[in-house]
């Protein structure tokens, strides 16, 4: 069953501590993602889909529950592995952009590049490819804070590919843009990813954005209201 | 390389950040090695002038003071204090001529009283006594000036006396006699000169030529034919007896007087003495045999601007300066120093010395042979050990050294401690402002281990260049309490035990010896090396914790962090 498929989620469960309270933000998730699959998890805020995406992209550790990724079950790997499998496996682009705001946008695309352990000129010439593919290769030498939201965006898009991921996870990427600048990034996401065959996840709370995916789930108050797809 | 672009990047976009992490961190370090570097420098300075004694080879000093029942070394008795120190009289009359210039000292033996050199054969003989060295220290003023000339100017004389008398007209018996006499000798009286007798002798009674009227009555004619009670006045007048007072003023003068000390040194004897070849600052000390050189103290050399090559004219002795010297507290200090016998003779203390200079054999015998010394002097004798005379020093430089010891080690340790303290603390509020960035290095797939390694890279680079600036602000901060540092002083005064209760004179008589010594904050490589390296471990181990810290979170409790 987990043989073809690229996420196996089991069961999963997570949930925080404030302190004397707990709060269950997702309880007792099962799911199933395809390679390739352009999937949408929508929901209103506090339903626990970025919850789930972090569960997916590595970046938290279920609290009970398995979350299995290409056969194996993240939660018995170590911090070093995850790290890992998030540089090779994932690319991550996040509502806030989460450039780092001293580099300009060249750099924040080496910045997940560098790792990998490239040599320098090919770290450059890769990342000014991607640069160029997501029409920023003007712009490569500004800093964040030169850069509009959409480009800012944009250039987020091009550093989660750079590693040649699997899976492109996106947490409402169009969150902090406005609703064209916001479809063209999501059209520039799923066109870039469907090219190479990434696996896309994408959180958002817009309709019209999950419409460009293959498959929706509707999240609310920690659970999935759709069956999925097996 | 990608890591050092962005360390580069990080350092340089953050720059109010970084430059406030510097500054912090040089201004820890700074501190550090300046109050260490203080704290060293009175240290030295504390080693030089309160252990005096050590440093001319001394281990014990006996002098003399007067007593009301001296034993056998000294002569003893407060008379003697006052005979002693008799030839401070300056006496006019002696310093030369009238207006002539005058240079004169004169050497006091203030309240140490002297004693033939050869009694302190006595001390060369006690067991445990190595070596002894007689010395004189003697206060001495100087004179320099014109002897002033005392003119006192008295008016007297230029009195008129003013005389009249009636003189009583010829009786008719007399005017017919002076007619008659008159007839026969041919004169007229009351006529004008008259022709045929002797001219300009022969004259009329009331004539005009003769000035004075001495004319008339004194013609041979007159002579003849007056009476004699009108041919002579006489008179005796006594003019009025009286006595001229006048308060001569002093006359200007421009003696100068200045004290200082002068000691008298046995050139023979060169490892032990008031001063010691390890005392000169420049030139050289005296040759064996001594001459007419003299040794000044640094600081007296300053006062006067004496050279060296100057010479000093002693009561018409001229002596070379061949040397500066710091010369030791501890009361047995003088401003100059001559050999012995030359102060001797100048001084008219041929054969006396006035302090001796005691090294043991061995310094634990030192307490032992101060007792032999007490024993075997008397009770005049003062025995001092290199311990008490230390602590009678007194001055800044004193409180500063108690301030130092006390509070020098505390002082730094405190300053190191903030200077970690700060170093940390800039370092970790740094860090703690991008835990979110961390978090999304780690969401890219950063392992720990690289982002602790970016991390650690620039609180390294700002460790090493806040230490740097720290080194360099040090250094200057040194060399300014180098140039215009406070000096501090210590005094330790000689001569005035027990002649207070003799004579009163004690304090007057009684010798100050003071050095100064600037304060100055010397630095040496592993101090500068501690500063830098306080900074590096500041900035490392708080730059490591944090990082640490924030590295472990999970990526996404640190992307959940607010910026």
């Amino acid at each position: 069953m987990t043989g073809d498929l690229l996420y196996d989620v089991r069961n999963a469960t997570r949930s925080f501590r404030r302190g004397d309270a707990t709060i269950n933000a997702l309880g007792g998730i099962d799911l199933a993602i395809e390679h390739g699959e352009i999937l949408a998890l929508v929901g209103p805020s506090g339903s626990g889909k970025t919850t789930l995406l972090q569960l997916l992209g590595a970046l938290d550790r279920p609290t009970s529950g398995q979350v299995f990724f290409e056969g194996r079950d993240l939660n018995t790997l170590g911090d070093n592995e995850l790290a890992d499998i998030r540089l090779r496996a994932f690319g991550f682009v996040f509502q806030t952009f989460n450039l780092i705001p001293t580099l300009n946008a060249l750099q924040n695309v080496e910045a997940k590049l560098a790792p990998t352990g490239v040599p320098e000129d090919e770290l450059r010439a890769r990342s000014l490819a991607l640069l160029e593919e997501v029409g920023l290769s003007d712009r490569a030498d500004h800093l964040p804070s030169q850069l509009s939201g959409g480009e800012q965006q944009r250039v987020a898009i091009a550093r989660a590919l750079s590693t040649e991921p699997r899976v492109v996870l996106a947490d409402e990427p169009t969150g902090n843009l406005d609703s064209r600048t916001g479809t063209e990034v999501v059209d520039l996401l799923t066109s870039l990813s469907e090219e190479r065959r990434h696996t896309v996840i994408l959180v958002t709370h817009d309709a019209e954005i999950a419409e460009k995916a293959h498959r929706s789930v509707r999240m609310q108050d920690g659970r999935l209201l759709e069956p999925t797809l097996a | 390389m990608f890591y050092f672009r962005y360390l580069r990047s990080e350092l340089v976009g953050r720059r109010t950040r970084t430059v406030l992490t510097l500054v912090g961190l040089a201004l820890g370090v700074a501190l550090v090695i300046t109050i260490s570097g203080l704290a060293r420098g009175l240290d030295r300075a504390q080693k030089t002038a309160l252990d005096p004694l050590s440093t001319i080879g001394t281990d014990l000093t006996v002098t003399l003071s007067p007593q009301q029942d001296t034993g056998g070394f000294g002569r003893g008795g407060g008379g003697e204090v006052v005979q002693a120190n008799q030839s401070a009289v300056t006496d006019l009359s002696k310093l030369g001529k009238p207006g002539t210039q005058f240079v004169h000292d004169f050497f006091l033996p203030g309240t140490q009283l002297t004693f033939p050199q050869k009694q302190t054969a006595k001390i060369a003989s006690l067991p445990g006594v190595a070596s002894i060295s007689n010395g004189l220290v003697l206060s001495a003023v100087h004179q320099e000036g014109v002897v002033p000339k005392i003119v006192a100017k008295i008016k007297a004389g230029g009195q008129q006396l003013d005389i009249r008398r009636q003189i009583k007209p010829p009786t008719a018996a007399e005017a017919a006699a002076i007619q008659a006499c008159f007839q026969k000798l041919g004169v007229g009286v009351g006529g004008g000169p008259q022709s045929g007798t002797q001219p300009g002798e022969q004259q009329g009674f009331g004539g005009g030529r003769g000035a004075g009227g001495g004319g008339f009555f004194s013609s041979p004619a007159a002579r003849k034919c007056l009476p004699a009670r009108m041919r002579e006045f006489r008179a005796r007048i006594t003019t009025p007896q009286q006595t001229l007072k006048q308060v001569v003023s002093p006359p200007q003068t421009n003696i100068k007087s200045s004290s200082y000390t002068i000691g008298g040194i046995d050139p023979a004897q060169q490892s032990i003495g008031l001063v010691t070849p390890s005392q000169l600052s420049r030139g050289r000390f005296f040759s064996k045999s001594g001459g007419h050189e003299a040794l000044v103290s640094a600081a007296y050399a300053k006062r006067k601007s004496l050279k060296l090559g100057s010479t000093l004219d002693l009561n018409g002795t001229r002596f070379k300066i061949i040397g500066l010297v710091s010369p030791p507290l501890g009361g047995q200090t003088a401003d100059v120093y001559i050999p012995l016998a030359q102060l001797q003779k100048l001084a008219s203390q041929k054969g006396l010395a006035n302090v001796v200079l005691v090294r043991a054999t061995s310094s634990s015998d030192v307490a032992k042979v101060q007792k032999e010394i007490e024993q075997a002097l008397g009770s005049g004798a003062q025995v001092a050990s290199a311990k008490q005379v230390a602590a009678s020093i007194n001055g800044s430089l004193v409180d500063a050294a108690n301030l130092s010891h006390d509070l020098g080690l505390v002082l730094a340790i405190i300053a190191a401690v903030a200077a970690f303290l700060v170093a940390a603390l800039l370092t970790l509020s740094s860090i703690g402002k991008r835990v979110r960035e961390i978090g999304t290095l780690k969401a890219l797939g950063w392992s720990q281990r690289l982002v602790i390694r970016q991390v650690l890279g620039e609180c390294l680079a700002t460790g090493i260049a806040g230490g740097l600036v720290g080194v360099v602000l040090g250094v200057l901060a040194a060399a300014a309490i180098g140039a215009f540092g406070p000096s501090l002083s210590a005094s330790s005064t000689t001569g005035a035990a027990g002649a207070n209760d003799v004579l009163g004179l004690g304090q007057a008589l009684a010798r100050t010896a003071s050095t100064s010594v600037s304060l100055t904050a010397p630095l040496s490589l592993s101090l500068l090396l501690f500063g830098f390296a306080l900074a590096l471990a500041g900035g490392l181990i708080a730059g490591g914790a944090g990082a640490l810290r924030a590295a472990r979170l999970r990526p996404a409790d640190a992307l959940r962090q607010m910026e």
